[in-house]
């Protein structure tokens, strides 16, 4: 019976399993065409129009929705475009995009440290400009520009912002 | 003394290993480009994108090259 099947099926498992330096050659092609197909992928995807941002004045929130020293979460222009509003001294308002421009984790108010903290990878930005103060962080964070309206709060527009030298 | 036919069986060999490990380290650049691309991509800096793509297709068309001469040499072998 066992010569029998040893007949039948002359590969054995340690065979079986065997892979062939040809198919590990053919396997690494194929990931290269995988990874050439997806680089392509994203040149596409990069090259893709997406259509201008349009800033138009839009109410973001009520003057006392913020409290001194408080800050409020919302989003302009686009709903995806998440943004901090900060009152940090009475009557004082300012508001920075939340996506961090090292690698857009988004930032969280810390007001013991009168900072923007991004804890992805320890950035921080100030709170008066946006300017870098610590961390990978390449540029400012991108400024809100507001518009108090008797009790109500509009964003205007958004300003990317340059690095400040020294 | 070698004969001539386990003298050319080594040096196939030799030469498929050769193929081999190149291929490695172009798929290994292929996956460090994808990379770079995907994190200037994420900061918003697209400009990478297209120069990487290509790059990656020459790569790409090199281990196809390489796969068929192995192909080849094995073809030959039998």
């Amino acid at each position: 019976m066992d010569q029998e099947l040893k007949q039948s099926f002359p590969v054995d498992w340690v065979e079986d399993n065997y892979v062939s330096r040809r198919e590990f050659f053919k396997f690494l092609t194929l990931a290269s065409g995988g990874l050439a197909a997806g680089s392509v992928g994203m040149a596409v995807f990069s090259s893709i129009n997406r259509g201008r941002i349009s800033f138009e004045p839009a109410m973001i929130a009520n003057v006392s929705d913020v409290p001194v020293g408080g800050s409020l979460q919302f989003s302009y222009p686009r709903p995806q475009d998440l943004c901090v509003l900060i009152q940090p001294k009475a009557g004082e308002y300012v508001a920075y995009s939340r996506r961090c421009t090292h690698l857009s984790c988004p930032v969280e108010y810390q007001p013991e440290h009168e900072r923007l903290y991004c804890p992805c990878h320890n950035g921080a930005f100030s709170l008066t400009d946006g300017q870098v103060l610590q961390g990978p962080p390449p540029r400012p964070l991108p400024k809100v520009l507001l518009e108090v309206r008797g009790a109500e709060i509009y964003a205007l527009g958004v300003s990317h912002q340059e690095v400040k030298e020294g | 003394m070698k004969s001539v036919e386990e003298a050319r069986h080594e040096q196939r060999s030799a030469t498929f290993i050769g193929l081999l490990l190149f291929n490695l380290m172009l798929v290994l650049i292929q996956i460090w480009l994808c990379f770079g691309v995907v994190e200037n991509l994420v900061d918003g800096k697209p400009a990478m994108a297209v120069p990487a793509a290509i790059g990656s297709l020459v790569c790409f068309g090199v281990n196809v090259w390489m796969y068929f001469g192995v192909v080849r040499l094995e073809k030959e072998r039998l």
